[in-house]
This record gives C-alpha cells, sequence and structure tokens, in this order.
C-alpha cells in the first residue's frame, strides 16, 4: 500500500513517515500544497492524509482540484481545524476521513487501512481468500489461521492482491503502489516478490496472466 | 447651578429663556411706544397753551392782560396750571394749584443771558430751537406733574413760560392698555413654550429612532443602524456602523488567531505524540500522559475562546435540520464501520443561535451518540414555548446520573480513549447557555444517553406539535 502524505510541519512529517513504514505502508511526502497536489494527481496512490493548512496551495484547494481532475483515492483530512463545520466542508470537498491533531498513530494507521478497504468495496473488517484471511484493522494476515510473517514489500503486494482477489492486478499498478516514488524498482523485483510470497502460502494461489499482471485466486 | 444633563432640558431650557427675554423685550418696547402717544398729546395741548402765552408776551417783557383773556379754559381740569415769569421777575400764573415752583429751571443757561443780544429792540423772539422742553416735577400738593417750559426773549430780558398738566392723564391710557398686553404677551409665551415641547419631541425622535436601532444590533436583530438618519445624524450612524464592522472583523480575527493558535500548538503536539507512539520511545506511558494533559488544556482553552468569541454578534436565524443533515453525512462516514443508523424526525424549526454554534453543538452530541450507540442514534425536535428542545439519544449503556454530571465538568472526559471528539459535553453546554438555552442529560427510552438542547426560537415562527 502506497501512501501520499502532504503536511508542511517538517517533525510531524518526518514522524509520520516514520510511523507509517513501521505499518509497512511506501510512503512519499510532500511538504506544501503544490507539490502535494502534483503528486496525488500523477502518481497512483491507495490513500492520502492530506493537511489542510499548507503553504503554496491551501489543503482544500488540492483536494477540490483532485475530484474534479477525477483522482478517487481515498483522502483523510488531518488537521488542527476541530470546529464541525470545518469537517463538514472537508466531506464535502471530497475527504473520505477526518482526523484532527494531535491523534494517536494506531488511530491513523487503522482509518488509513480502513479507507483502503472501504475503496476496494469491502465493507467487513476482514477479508478471505481461501485459506487466506487478511485483518484489516491490524493490518495482518492469517494462513489457515495462523499468523503469517511477511516483509513490507511482500505485505504490500499481498495486500494488493487480497483486496482485489479474484481480478488481475496489472503488473504496472502492482509497482506503482509498492514503492515509494523515490525507490529504485528493478523490473523483476516484483517477479522475486511473488515468488517468495508463493512459496509461504502455496504457489496455486498466485496465478500469474503472462506479460499483464497477477491474480490472487481460493482456487475455484 | 448644574446644567442639566438631558439633551431635551437643555433644549427646552434655553428656548425658554430666549422667549421669555423676547417678551419682557417686546412689552418695555410696546409700554414705551404707548407711553409716547399718550405724552405726546398731553405735550400737544400744554404746547398750545405755551404758545398762546409766549404771544401774550410784550416787548416790556411783561404778560398782556388781554391776552390773558382770549386764552381758553386751560385751568378747567383739575391739577392743570401754567406760569409766566417775566423779564423783571414779574409771575403770572393760572390753574388750581397754580404754583410752579418746583418746577426746575432749564438746565441749560438762556442764550445771551439778559444782555441785549443780536436782536433788534421790540422784537419778541423764540429762544434757540423754537422748541418747548418737558419738564417733570411734584406740584404744591405732591402729585407729579408733566410740563413744558418755553423761555421767551424781550429786549427786556428773558420771560419764561411753563405749562403742567397732572402726570396721571399720561398714565392713565397706558396702564389701561397695560392689562391686555401683558396677557397677549403671556398667551404668546404659553404658545411658544408649547411650540418648543412639540418641536423638541419631533426635533429629538430620530435620536430616540438611532437609539431603538442600535438596540436592536445589540440583540442580535440586526447587524448595522440604518444609514438613512437626518444629516445632523447621519455621521453619527456612519461611525456607529464602522465602529460595528471594526467589531466584527475584530471578532474574526480574533477567531482567525485562535485557529492559527490551534494550528500552531497542535501540529507540534502531534509530531510529539507521533514520535512517542513509536517503538520503545515511551515504555511507561507516561510521556503520552503529559502529552495528553497538554492536549486537553490546549482543547479546552481553544473551546473557550471560541465560546467566547461566539455568542455576541451574527445570531441568525438557522433551521436546525440544515447542520444536522450534513453532520448526520460526516459521521456515518466517520464511524463508516460502525453498524449504526441515524433515525431523524425534525419539524421545521429555527432557532436563533449562531449557525457555527448549532453546528458544534449537534456535532458534539451526535458524535458522542454515535460512538456509544449500538444500533441507532435519534435526532428529534419539539418546541416548548418559546424554546426548541433537541433530543439526540442512543441505545448505548448511557450514563448514571452522577457520571452525566461528571461528564458535564469543563475539562474532564469521560470516554479517554478515541481521537478526542468525545470531549465537547460541556462546551455544548457552554455554548447552549450563551445562546440563552441549556443542555440537559438523562436516559433515552432507547436504554442509553438521551442529550437534550434548550435553544430559543428565532421569533416569528409558528410552533408545532409540542413534546411528547
Amino acid at each position: 500500500m502506497r501512501v501520499l502524505v502532504v503536511e508542511d510541519d517538517a517533525a510531524l512529517a518526518e514522524a509520520l513517515a516514520r510511523a507509517l513504514r513501521a505499518e509497512r505502508f511506501a510512503v512519499d511526502v510532500a511538504r506544501d500544497g503544490v507539490d502535494g497536489h502534483h503528486l496525488g494527481a500523477t502518481e497512483r496512490y491507495d490513500a492520502a492524509v492530506l493537511d489542510l493548512g499548507l503553504p503554496g496551495r491551501d489543503g482544500a484547494s488540492v483536494l477540490a482540484a483532485w475530484r474534479t481532475e477525477g483522482r478517487t483515492l481515498p483522502v483523510l483530512i488531518l488537521t488542527a481545524r476541530d470546529a464541525w463545520s470545518d469537517k463538514v466542508a472537508g466531506f464535502k470537498a471530497g475527504a473520505d476521513d477526518y482526523l484532527t491533531k494531535p491523534f494517536r498513530t494506531e488511530e491513523l494507521v487503522m482509518r488509513l487501512r480502513a479507507l483502503v478497504r472501504r475503496a476496494a468495496g469491502h465493507a467487513a473488517a476482514r477479508v478471505a481468500c481461501g485459506p487466506l484471511c487478511y485483518d484489516v484493522a491490524l493490518g495482518s494476515f492469517e494462513l489457515d489461521g495462523l499468523p503469517l510473517r511477511l516483509t513490507g514489500l511482500e505485505w504490500r503486494v499481498l495486500t494488493q492482491l487480497m483486496l482485489r482477489r479474484e481480478v488481475m492486478v496489472e503488473r504496472a499498478d502492482l509497482i506503482e503502489r509498492v514503492y515509494e516514488g523515490d525507490a529504485d524498482v528493478d523490473s523483476n523485483s516484483v517477479e522475486v516478490i511473488v515468488g517468495r510470497l508463493r512459496r509461504k502460502i502455496g504457489s496455486a494461489m498466485i496465478e500469474t496472466v503472462r506479460g499483464h499482471g497477477y491474480r490472487l485466486t481460493a482456487g475455484r | 447651578m448644574r446644567r442639566p444633563r438631558s439633551l431635551w432640558a437643555r433644549l427646552l431650557l434655553l428656548s425658554l429663556l430666549a422667549t421669555a427675554a423676547a417678551l419682557a423685550a417686546a412689552g418695555w418696547a410696546i409700554g414705551g411706544v404707548l407711553e409716547r402717544f399718550a405724552t405726546r398729546g398731553l405735550d400737544d395741548r400744554l404746547d398750545a397753551q405755551l404758545m398762546l402765552l409766549a404771544g401774550a408776551v410784550r416787548p416790556d417783557g411783561s404778560l398782556g392782560a388781554n391776552a390773558l383773556r382770549v386764552l381758553p379754559g386751560f385751568d378747567a381740569g383739575a391739577g392743570w396750571s401754567w406760569r409766566v415769569v417775566g423779564a423783571d421777575g414779574r409771575v403770572w400764573r393760572a390753574g388750581p394749584v397754580a404754583d410752579l415752583g418746583k418746577v426746575p429751571s432749564p438746565a441749560r443757561p438762556l442764550p445771551g443771558g439778559s444782555g441785549p443780544g443780536g436782536s433788534g429792540p421790540g422784537d419778541v423772539r423764540v429762544d434757540g430751537p423754537a422748541r418747548p422742553r418737558p419738564l417733570e416735577g411734584r406740584d404744591d400738593a405732591g402729585r407729579r406733574v408733566h410740563g413744558r417750559a418755553l423761555t421767551v426773549l424781550t429786549p427786556a430780558g428773558p420771560v419764561r413760560i411753563a405749562a403742567a398738566a397732572p402726570r396721571a392723564l399720561a398714565e392713565q391710557p397706558i396702564r389701561a392698555a397695560m392689562a391686555p398686553l401683558l396677557m397677549s404677551l403671556l398667551l404668546l409665551g404659553v404658545a411658544l413654550t408649547a411650540a418648543a415641547l412639540v418641536q423638541l419631541r419631533l426635533g429629538l425622535r430620530p435620536l430616540r429612532d438611532l437609539r431603538l436601532a442600535l438596540a436592536r444590533v445589540r440583540a442580535g436583530e440586526a447587524d448595522r443602524v440604518p444609514g438613512d438618519q437626518p444629516t445632523e445624524l447621519a455621521p453619527l450612524a456612519a461611525e456607529l456602523n464602522a465602529l460595528l464592522a471594526e467589531n466584527a472583523a475584530g471578532l474574526a480575527r480574533a477567531r482567525g488567531h485562535v485557529a492559527n493558535l490551534a494550528h500552531g500548538l497542535k501540529t507540534p503536539l502531534a509530531a510529539l505524540i507521533a514520535r512517542l507512539d513509536e517503538p520503545g520511545a515511551d515504555p511507561d506511558g507516561s510521556l503520552h500522559e503529559q502529552a495528553r494533559r497538554i492536549d486537553a488544556r490546549v482543547r479546552h482553552h481553544l473551546g473557550r475562546a471560541r465560546t467566547a468569541a461566539g455568542g455576541t454578534p451574527a445570531r441568525r436565524t438557522v433551521p436546525i435540520a440544515l447542520p444536522a443533515d450534513d453532520l448526520i453525512g460526516v459521521l456515518a462516514r466517520i464511524h463508516a464501520d460502525r453498524p449504526v443508523r441515524a433515525a431523524v424526525d425534525l419539524p421545521d424549526l429555527s432557532v436563533a443561535v449562531d449557525a457555527e454554534d448549532l453546528s458544534e453543538m449537534l456535532g458534539n452530541l451526535l458524535d458522542n451518540a454515535w460512538r456509544h450507540a449500538r444500533t441507532v442514534v435519534r435526532l428529534g425536535a419539539a418546541t416548548d414555548g418559546a424554546f426548541a428542545i433537541v433530543a439526540v439519544e442512543d441505545d448505548g449503556p448511557g450514563l448514571s446520573p452522577a457520571a452525566a454530571a461528571e461528564a458535564l465538568r469543563p475539562g474532564r472526559r469521560l470516554d479517554e480513549r478515541g481521537d478526542g471528539h468525545g470531549f465537547g459535553l460541556p462546551i455544548v453546554r457552554e455554548l447552549a447557555e450563551l445562546s440563552g438555552g441549556a443542555l440537559y442529560l438523562d436516559r433515552s427510552d432507547l436504554g442509553g444517553l438521551r442529550a437534550r438542547l434548550r435553544l430559543p426560537l428565532s421569533p416569528g415562527r409558528t410552533a408545532p406539535p409540542a413534546v411528547r
């Protein structure tokens, strides 16, 4: 899962990025509204965390611009403005969730995971595919009821496949949603990760659609 | 004397003084004119007598006896008299009290003295300006007399002629005219005073209207005083409106400062807490506790600043349903993973509360209900006299009376978990009280908490069904 954080306060942006990476998210940080808008408009993200009081361009205007440009990524507004009229305005501008500063990191992470899950069309907090089960609130996978240990890259690839289970996920899309913006991407690395995942969950669960991408399937 | 504090009294006093002075001046002037007329009639008769006597003076300075006989009945009226002092000092006189000895001598020495002068012998000529001089004095009986005196020069020397009549003859018509004169002046004074009162009442009405307009602004029924004032008040109204606008701008600035302060404090606090959330940063949770206390203080004071900034202006008519619909939509998304539905039954009611404040009150109550509800949050409203009662209920665990009282104490938060939305009950109560309403907490028939907001209805709204 790849998340865009648009926050001008250096200390908070850094701490946020560290906390989200510790939860195995791929994180890009923009420090002003102009950069933030550009990244959100050109890159593929699973969600964005957007501050409202930004230099360069106000967060509300960034959000409104994304929406008019047809960007549907889930957006969580993170702001010190805690009046209900601000929240109403935020949701009306197209936000999907709203969190006021200060906040607990675990709350933010849970809300982000829930946002991504709902955006993928899953109403329940647990997503299952055959013996594999994803607990969205905890961000953990179980295989046959036993916890599955995954590296960050493995987790990101598997959540992408899991949230679109039984559907082909394009390779390019996978690469975009797994690596951070400034990462060196080896064209073979996704194959390597998928190979490692197959060894962990059984090779039949991940089908290769030759030349296009991968599909997670319960094998029916 | 202290100057009167009332503008009305001051203007009235000035008008009364001016009227009194004008009437006094008019009375004095009219009296003077009357007196001159009455005196002139007397003078004409006295002067005729003087001229007759002067015509009877012979060149030797004596009075011709024949001439005396041709005089008309000058002495007929009581108190009329005349006297002629010849050049040799002989005295002729007539009248019941004919002694004019008290009549003062001419103050002016006779021109040419008793000398021969330049005039030819045998001439009798009237001295200087051929005008008799007035005399005032008393006769032998002590009555005041009015007389005329003339000096005639003869070759033998000056002959002094004087004639007098009772002063009362001149004063009587004046006295007779004075009573109606004073009466009409008095009536005029009363009429002018009444006119001044009417003028004051009409003239000062715009001042009263302006005061009422300002009172409406203070009551929140208007945001400025009308500009179409009389010329003298228009600048005052403009100044007042400028002051009101400045006030509103200052208030907006203050709210802006509060928002900036919130941002300024909360972002570093958020960074601090994010750091503390990192593994091993705060093993025993004591630093989190400190951060939580800072957060609680910041929220408390920002909430207070917001309520202090609210209330004052911009009290408007807001339909309850307007923010309620928005808030329910927002809360359904914030709590998207909770299987809670909203049961809304709002009649068309509007309350006289600042829109932002209403949104804050309803937002906090609904959020609280959503947080604790198991399946349903109910929002309803009814009227109670001049008030709307808005009820927010849930089917959660509810609060005991003691816990409800505790929940309303400022700075307390019963629900310490979550992202802090549950902090709002004391602020809701404060906002409700600032708007002239109240907040009550009790148990809902759904089983959970029932929070009831009592808010003033906007004036001019008809009352739908009463509280169930």
